[in-house]
């Protein structure tokens, strides 16, 4: 008996321990990849930026928050608290700010600097647009993770000063435009949708970017005149449309522009939500521009274009709405203009940031701006012409023309919320903004907003959120 | 036809048939009623009636009678007739065997730990589709709860506390040996019934008529052998089987039952739809006009007058119905037995349209080659179809509760349900003018969900006994199942106007070999050893394809082929699991116990460092009463105590930082879109990151109890003290966004369990014609998160996230608690008012309270009086939070009835303002409206508005039941009938939660979030009538 009992114990310790090993290594996930181009998340990262730019989560909230569009009250979207910013808003965008977008962008530029040979061009590449991801995320929140951010190692990343990330943004497009080696090959070229690898395009967007930043800054922060003053002389930055930076759609099923898809799921592809603002309207009836026909469609029973207040409601077949144009399917997603460009370049002159004031300059380049804006919105040139033969305002003529370049440069962003609400707040001390917001209908509390609360989640998951978190309240550079 | 046949084949057999009776008394001459009476060696039998009297047919070969009754020692009588029977009571009480871990068979005396055994009898109580929800209030320390009233939905159980923060706290099932899965293979990975139906998780598979014995086993030291896959404890089940040498015995039980919805929404039916007062078709709400029979235009555009509908919501529910069918064949020959089972449950829901078919086959076959060779095959095979389970929360048009309890009160619902679609147009008819809400009868005829299952359970064992002192035996099982559901979404539906669906294939496979060598040896008079070796192989393999189908073409086909855009996602997983094991246990004379056991596992899915992990147990069992040598009074006492350690691993492919090749980028309303574009593809990071050296974790419980009988097993006594901590945890940590991740991966913390569970059994009459029983659970834990991080003693755990800032989370020296928005108070406690709105100040991130209960305490009352009985449950809760999104949509639409008060008058709510010299002064600050004031309160971001007292008593189960006088039954070949009224979730007695049942959660099973409810579909109570007959 003694036999059969080390028998089996036998057996059983050799089923235990032979070839144990093999049998247990399977733990390697088959449908993943251990190494990946930096290209490929550099595409998840800026699609998941545009989306969020272009849909539910910033865009509705913010371009009826922001008045550059009306919900149209119970006739459209609904009479709604239009700053009653939903926490699935804050918490998405907050997700595309460190995760989605900005996580993998890092990651890229992990990857591409770690790889051999090193890719410094895709490195540069990323972090430009990281920058611009970052700059977004401050100037909508204000004060936000940044010097900490991005780093697993830190369980709470602190929250920096605006005025703080928005200086090492500027050194972080510096040390791109650094890394730029236009003899290196090794640069993303397919898989950079704006582009397609133009490094030059790259320096003047990078350029162009800081230029935004510092004029974003300079009025709580004079010193930045003198960048001001070195960028406009370099003349280094976006100098024509072809520099625009945007993020094409596609006119293939679930390939359009989330814009146009909203209205194909839920409204039979017809807009009946998103009207016209009258602080948009009313400028451009005033001149006739040719913009109108473009930004909107008129109401079917109407003579001309009537826009409303921001959440007041519509008189159905009278109200304009923003246009099937806009909503189109390709509708690119615009980061960066050429316009805005201008508009900015001709708001130094006509301030005297950095350079001296030159009204004839501003106006100069006011025309130019006024003409790209035109030209993105596919406005003919007959039709520019006549505008600028007959409407286009001289600025040298003007008691203020700084208040005709801030007016004209918020109309530019009718269809880009997040730059018109930071353009209005930059326009003027509080009270003085350009144009003058009412506040909207029902809107609550009522006190123009001036800023975006925090990620509930990241408010509940990082004991580093500041307490006091209030919409109406000022960011740094807001004054 | 085929129960026509089976008669008649019972018909034969009982043709070569002897009768038997007599009357059985115990030991002080009274009549003994429900005592067991079997030929030996066969299955036929009866019990006795109330006057203690039995009579009937045996196999006229068979001349022994075997009389058995717990508490009285068994008896074999020779059969004939009209036999006087005295049994004596059994002073040996607790004689009862229990199968423990590894289906080793042990008397339950001997156990150092508690371990709860349902019968069969109680498992098919007021039976359900799920059989877990039998377990719900009768076994202390265990706690069920099911998430909504799905026809088939979940039901989680935690057993002792939650001791897992990854959300890991079901036990393991084990039928008949082979662990079995309970997967809830939610909507997404993280395990939140969002947007989706509630699949229901796969113990729910099992089925009840087929179970002989249910035996939870509740602590480590129970659960050892199994190691890291039963950590939170394990359901042991042992299914029925037949018994060698009987003839053939049928079994029949019928149970029609009606369900009907629990609790509804209590509604208002002054105001109408819209918005401020004004009606408005564009809202499904009640924030309009006030109803006064005036003139509007309706959703058809007629014109009506205004009237409020009070029934509209309870006139779309139905009534359910279910029938549960079940034949069971058993016998045996002398070498072999069998018992093959069919049960048929199909049950319509109380939301229409929606129904679920299950069929079981169960089979179980013994035989014995020879004397030392023999061989058990047990094969269960079930397939589930359902049609129409409701989506659930949000995040799809096709979420039904939320647009049925935000019908406007001015609708009516029979109006809605024969205008669904324009009989011209065939386009829907919605409940609001915007096209916003859809018709729910639209969602209910043409968007139904469907899924279909197919699942079998099949193991093998051998035996081999070479000499009676060893038995060497192996077990070879394997699980598997295939889900196929699919969600339609027809063109023209709200929210979704092209058209949509999804097809998700499941497949799940389980394979399991235990190798065991027992030994068992007496090694001199007083003392008996028993060792066992053994060697287990577990292997879990799943594969899940979803493919997404958006922009059909023609209407209602659902083929690939017939839309525009589909993307395809895989995935799949496996994980290997080794180990070797091994049991010893010692007894002395029959009053002291002890057993150590020990287990190395190796597990494939730890870094190899870290892979191999040791852990054991040691139980005893003293058995003082043995000692005594009076026992008129104690009967029965024994102490028992024992210490286990058990380790776990982790699931597969947790180990790499890996890069997903991503197939949409997200973007609000359902809208992400799809890769590839512009022809490129993209790849993401984790979203949680891998952890860079991985140990196992570890969990030490020690427990101590005692049980105790006084007065001839007239009062019992069990109580049990345990203690259960869990360290090194691996789970996923929720860090802040701005890390870059949304969680990483790490061994952390320690959470610890204490509490007492005390079961009492009480017989307080008990005469020759009534017997009245009482039996009484409780339990009471206490959770402590006793450190997450060392070096880190801030850090904050998300167990689980809500939505909108509602977070369950583990925050170190309290339980895992329920953290969100709470409102601003100032140092008195009195809610802080806005001195411009009127409206509560908020505060966020703040922690609201446990989830968990208290406490919870089961008691159930059993009366029989001659033929008659009649038993009830009742189940209590105390404490613990719910959040509830059902109660926060009725206030915020304006459904509620508590919303109608006070509107187009001045509000002020209760609380105090900051006046101008920064002192708190009673608030006099008006509200705009009642519209904006409930908005706040029952706004989704601000968490305490909608976060109630989860305490409860209901009335769980109640049973009225009559056996059929066999002067009755005689001559139709029965050996028993009895028909019995049942009820489950009948009443809820007391709770605090408005609107609805206290008890649904939005977290599927594998969760560790609980007390949050999102727009689930209301629980129900049911009604019925169940028939057993045995020939």
């Amino acid at each position: 008996m003694r036999k059969i009992y080390y028998i089996v114990l036998s057996v059983v310790l050799t089923m235990s321990t032979a070839s144990c090993d093999s049998w247990l290594d399977i733990n390697t996930d088959p449908n993943k990849a251990t190494e990946v181009d930096p290209d490929v998340l550099y595409n998840y990262a800026m699609m998941s930026w545009a989306a969020n730019r272009c849909s539910g989560d910033l865009y509705f909230p913010l371009v009826w928050g922001g008045q550059t569009q009306s919900t149209g009250g119970s006739k459209g979207w609904g009479n709604v608290n239009v700053y009653d910013i939903s926490p699935y808003s804050l918490g998405n965008t907050w997700k595309v700010f460190y995760a989605s977008s900005g996580a993998n962008l890092q990651q890229a530029i992990k990857i591409a600097e770690s790889a051999s040979p090193a890719r410094p061009n895709v490195a540069a590449q990323c972090k430009i647009n990281f920058a611009h991801l970052v700059y977004t995320a401050t100037i909508l929140h204000g004060d936000i993770p940044y010097s900490e951010g991005w780093n697993i190692a830190i369980d709470y990343p602190k929250f920096d000063t605006q005025k703080d990330i928005l200086e090492g943004l500027i050194v972080l497009l510096d040390q791109a435009i650094a890394q730029i080696d236009v003899n290196s090959r090794l640069t993303m070229t397919k898989y950079d949708l704006a582009y397609g690898g133009d490094l030059d395009k790259w320096v003047r967007y990078a350029n162009s970017l800081k230029f935004r930043i510092a004029m974003v800054m300079v009025d709580k922060d004079p010193s930045k005149t003198t960048m001001i003053a070195n960028l406009l002389n370099a003349n280094k930055m976006i100098n024509s449309s072809a520099g625009d930076f945007k993020i094409p759609f596609e006119d293939a099923a679930d390939k359009e522009n989330p814009k146009f898809r909203y209205f194909k799921k839920y409204t039979n592809g017809v807009n009946i939500e998103f009207f016209a603002n009258k602080l948009v309207v009313d400028p451009l009836n005033a001149k006739n521009d040719p913009r109108l026909p473009k930004y909107f469609d008129k109401g079917v029973s109407a003579a001309t274009f009537i826009g409303i207040g921001a959440n007041d409601e519509a008189v159905t077949g009278q109200t304009a709405l923003v246009s099937s144009f806009v909503f189109r399917a390709k509708s690119p997603e615009l980061f960066f203009s050429y316009q805005e460009q201008l508009f900015l370049e001709a708001e130094a002159y006509a301030r005297g940031l950095g350079v001296a004031k030159d009204i004839s300059k501003a106006n100069q380049l006011y025309k130019q701006a006024m003409i790209a804006a035109m030209k993105y919105y596919e406005v003919t040139d007959a039709d520019i012409n006549k505008y600028v033969s007959e409407n286009l305002s001289d600025l040298t003529t003007l008691s203020d023309p700084v208040r005709e370049i801030h007016l004209q440069q918020w109309i530019d962003f009718m269809d880009r919320p997040l730059e018109a609400f930071t353009q209005w707040r930059r326009s003027g001390k509080e009270g003085f903004e350009v144009p003058e917001l009412p506040i909207p209908r029902n809107a609550s509390p009522a006190k123009l907003m001036r800023r975006w609360t925090y990620s509930p989640d990241e408010a509940s998951a990082n004991p580093n959120t500041p307490s006091v978190d209030v919409m109406t309240d000022k960011v740094w550079f807001d004054e | 036809m085929i129960l026509a046949c089976i008669i008649a084949s019972v018909g034969l057999s009982v043709a070569q048939t002897t009768r038997v009776s007599g009357t059985i008394l115990d030991d002080t001459g009274e009549t003994v009623i429900g005592a067991s009476v079997v030929a030996k060696g066969t299955t036929v039998g009866t019990v006795t009636d109330v006057d203690g009297n039995f009579s009937l047919n045996i196999p006229s070969d068979r001349k022994t009678l075997v009389i058995s009754l717990i508490g009285m020692k068994t008896k074999e009588v020779a059969a004939g007739t009209n036999l006087r029977i005295v049994m004596e009571n059994d002073s040996r009480l607790m004689d009862e065997v229990v199968v423990t871990a590894m289906g080793i068979s042990r008397n339950e005396k001997s156990l150092g730990y508690s371990v709860s055994t349902l019968k069969a009898d109680e498992l098919l109580k007021a039976r359900e589709s799920n059989v877990i929800n039998s377990l719900a209030g009768k076994v202390a320390g265990v706690r069920v709860t099911g998430a909504s009233g799905t026809l088939g939905g979940s039901s989680k159980i935690i057993i002792r506390g939650a001791n897992s923060l990854d959300g890991n706290n079901q036990p393991l099932f084990v039928i008949d040996g082979m662990p079995i899965d309970n997967g809830s293979q939610g909507s997404a990975s993280n395990n939140v019934v969002a947007g989706s139906v509630d699949n229901g998780n796969r113990a729910g598979d099992i089925n009840a008529d087929d179970v002989e014995s249910m035996t939870v086993l509740k602590g480590a030291a129970a659960t050892a052998l199994y190691g890291a896959r039963a950590k939170n404890g394990a359901i042991i089940i042992t299914t029925k089987k037949g018994t060698k040498g009987s003839k053939l015995s049928v079994e029949v039980n019928s149970s029609t039952r009606f369900d009907s919805v629990l609790r509804l929404p209590d509604f208002q039916n002054e105001y109408s739809q819209g918005t401020y007062g004004d009606y408005d078709l564009k809202y499904s709400n009640g924030w309009g006009a006030k109803i006064q029979g005036q003139k509007v235009t309706n959703f058809l555009g007629q014109e009506t007058s205004l009237q409020a509908y009070e029934d509209n919501v309870k006139d779309f529910y139905e009534t359910g119905k279910t029938y549960i069918n079940s034949i069971a064949l058993a016998g045996g020959s002398e070498q072999a037995d069998y018992r093959i089972g069919l049960t048929a449950l199909n049950q319509t829901g109380i939301i229409p349209n929606t129904e679920m078919n299950r069929y079981t086959f169960n089979a179980n076959v013994g035989y014995n080659f020879s004397k030392k060779l023999t061989s058990r095959t047990i094969f269960s095979y079930n397939t589930t179809s359902t049609h129409g389970r409701p989506s659930q929360s949000s995040n799809n048009p096709n979420v039904l509760a939320d647009v049925v309890n935000s019908l406007p009160r001015n609708l009516d619902i029979h109006t809605l349900k024969n205008n669904w679609r324009d009989a011209e147009t065939g386009e829907q008819n919605g409940v609001s003018s915007d096209g916003k809400s859809n018709n729910p009868y639209w969602i209910l005829k043409r968007n139904k969900f469907t899924a279909s299952l197919e699942r079998v359970v099949a193991n093998e064992m051998l035996t081999y006994k070479p000499v009676e002192w060893i038995t060497i035996s192996n077990n070879l099982g394997i699980d598997f199942y295939n889900e196929k559901r699919r969600q339609v979404t027809s063109q023209g539906t709200f929210g979704d106007l092209k058209g949509s669906y999804q097809d998700d294939n499941i497949y799940n496979q389980v394979i399991n070999n235990d190798f065991l060598v027992t030994l068992t040896r007496s090694l001199n008079s007083d003392l008996e050893l028993k060792v066992i070796g053994g060697h287990n192989i577990y292997q879990r393999t799943a594969k899940r394809d979803i493919l997404d189908a958006k922009d059909l073409t023609v209407d209602e086909l659902y083929n690939p082929a017939n839309a525009a855009s589909v993307i395809n996602t895989a995935s799949s997983s496996r994980k290997r699991l080794m180990g070797i094991y091994g049991d010893a246990g010692l007894a002395y004379r029959n009053f002291l116990y002890l057993n150590v056991t020990g287990r190395n596992d190796w597990s494939s899915t730890l870094p190899k460092n870290n892979r191999s992990y040791f852990y054991s147990s040691v139980s005893s069992s003293f058995v003082f009463s043995e000692l005594m040598e009076n026992k008129k009074i104690l009967s029965f006492g024994n102490v028992r105590a024992s210490w286990a350690n058990v380790g776990s691993d982790e699931d597969p492919y947790q180990l790499d930082f890996v890069y997903t090749p991503a197939t949409t980028y997200y973007a609000q309303y359902s809208l992400s879109g799809s890769f590839p574009n512009s022809g490129l593809l993209g790849f993401s990071i984790p979203r949680v990151y891998p952890p860079e050296n991985l140990k196992p974790q570890n969990q030490v419980s020690f427990e101590i109890g005692t049980n105790l009988k006084f007065l001839n097993n007239r009062i019992g006594v069990d109580f049990t003290y345990y203690y259960i901590s869990t360290k090194d945890q691996i789970v996923s940590v929720d860090v802040p966004l701005s890390t870059g991740f949304f969680a990483k991966k790490v061994n952390i913390g320690e959470v610890r369990n204490k509490g007492i569970e005390l079961a009492l059994n009480l017989v307080p009459v008990r005469t020759r014609d009534f017997e009245w029983n009482i039996d009484l659970n409780y339990a009471k834990n206490k959770q402590t998160v006793e450190k997450l991080v060392a070096g880190n003693p801030d850090l904050i755990y998300n167990l689980a996230s809500g939505w909108s800032g509602l977070q369950i989370q583990a925050r170190k020296g309290e339980a895992f608690g329920m953290y969100g928005t709470i409102w601003e108070r100032n140092e008195d406690g009195q809610i802080v008012i806005d001195e411009t709105t009127g409206l509560r100040k908020i505060k966020k991130g703040q922690r609201i309270g446990d989830v968990a209960p208290k406490w919870t305490m089961g008691i159930n009352n059993s009366f029989f009086y001659k033929g008659v009985s009649l038993s009830f449950l009742l189940d209590f809760r105390k404490g613990g939070l719910m959040y509830s999104g059902t109660v926060s949509s009725l206030r915020a639409n304006g459904v509620a009835a508590e919303t109608s008060a006070n509107r187009g008058e001045t509000f002020i709510d209760k609380g105090v303002i900051l006046d101008a010299s920064g002192n708190y002064v009673p608030n006099n600050i008006p509200v705009a409206n009642m519209q904006d004031y409930w908005r706040h309160i029952a706004n989704a971001s601000n968490t305490e508005g909608s976060v109630f007292d989860a305490s409860y008593v209901k009335l769980r189960e109640l049973r009225v039941g009559y056996q059929l006088p066999k002067s009755w039954i005689r001559g139709l070949l029965l050996q028993n009938a009895e028909v019995a009224l049942e009820g489950r979730n009948l009443w809820i007695i007391n709770d605090h939660v408005p609107h609805i049942d206290p008890e649904s959660s939005m977290f599927g099973v594998n969760s560790a979030g609980e007390g949050v409810e999102f727009n689930s579909v209301p629980t129900t109570k049911s009604l019925g009538v169940n028939i057993r007959l045995s020939f």
